[in-house]
């Protein structure tokens, strides 16, 4: 166990974003721009922009790592490709004008049917449906996610609805 | 009847406790309450630091599953352990990433069409992304 793998999940989020040297195992070095640590296996997936708008993806698995070390502290355009690189395809379609519309309408339609809701998270962007539900942007059917599966339904249904109304 | 039961009660001498185990779960939330007297008597993590770090964790797990689903169907290049590079193409992952499902496996013995990757085996493992890549999970969707 090395001492990559025994960081906490806050320690790893200081380094999403920036650019690092990673040396791992049998003396390999990999460089790139961090774009998530995996919490679980501490694995950590950088990414290196190529030409022509293409990528390299490299991950260096958690138990390999040896050392880590930042190169750059990044800036607001790197964090932007970095957030949408691997996000759903409906998820950029949107603007934030549009989900501010779209969280609207969803939160009147289920107060109209009776159902708690509240705003939670980063700039109230998720709906929280009586605690036990959350529905992310952009607040179709399939973005709800709750381990009760019997409201999950419910909701997923009630949502629907709201479309074909 | 046992034989000799009675024998064996009039021998307890000294009663027996009744443990008391504490309530669990209500069914709508997901573990014990966190701001319960009992689990801050445990002094692990103040509450808020725990939600913070939380927080983190479910972030980056997301982006990092969401890697994986970009990778499936991709040829992916595997550096291993003693050296050895090889090639195959990626097809799915157990939820602790112990293992690596791939397929058409390139070694210096010929092409294995399936085989399982051990993931402590392996030291990195790199893949091009073009820029519609998305466009591709999306016809795999489709495909199943």
């Amino acid at each position: 166990m090395t001492d990559w793998c025994k960081k906490t999940p806050l320690e790893w989020k200081d380094y999403v974003n920036k650019e690092v040297k990673v040396t791992s195992d049998e003396k390999n070095e990999h460089q790139g721009w961090v774009l998530t640590v995996d919490p679980v296996t501490a694995n950590i997936v950088l990414v290196n922009f190529l030409e022509d708008s293409k990528m390299s993806v490299t991950v260096v698995m958690g138990h390999a790592v040896q050392k880590v070390d930042i190169l750059d502290e990044g800036n607001d355009e790197v964090k932007e490709r970095l957030t949408y690189l691997f996000m759903p395809e409906e998820m950029k379609t949107f603007s934030t004008e549009d989900l501010e519309k779209r969280k609207n309408n969803l939160k009147s339609w289920l107060e109209q049917n009776h159902i708690p809701v509240t705003e939670q998270g980063d700039a109230q962007r998720t709906l929280c449906v009586a605690g036990v539900l959350t529905i992310d942007p952009p607040y179709g059917p399939e973005n709800c996610s709750s381990s009760n599966e019997i409201i999950l339904s419910r909701v997923q249904a009630l949502i629907q609805s709201a479309l074909t109304h | 009847m046992i034989p000799g039961s009675q024998g064996w009660e009039s021998r307890m001498d000294m009663p027996v406790p009744v443990i008391r185990l504490p309530r669990g779960p209500d069914g709508i939330s997901r573990g014990f309450d966190l701001n319960s007297p009992r689990y801050q008597a445990l002094g692990l993590k103040d509450y808020k630091e725990l939600k913070q770090e939380q927080k983190a964790r479910t972030v980056m797990r997301e982006q990092y599953l969401r890697s994986l689903l970009a990778m499936v169907g991709q040829p992916v290049c595997f550096t291993m352990y003693e050296k050895v590079t090889v090639m195959a193409c990626f097809g799915s992952a157990d939820i602790d990433i112990l293992n690596f499902q791939v397929s058409e496996l390139q070694t210096p013995l010929g092409v294995q069409r399936e085989a399982l990757l051990r993931c402590p085996d392996i030291i990195s493992y790199t893949f091009q992304l073009s820029p519609q890549h998305t466009g591709v999970q999306q016809e795999l969707k489709e495909g199943c």
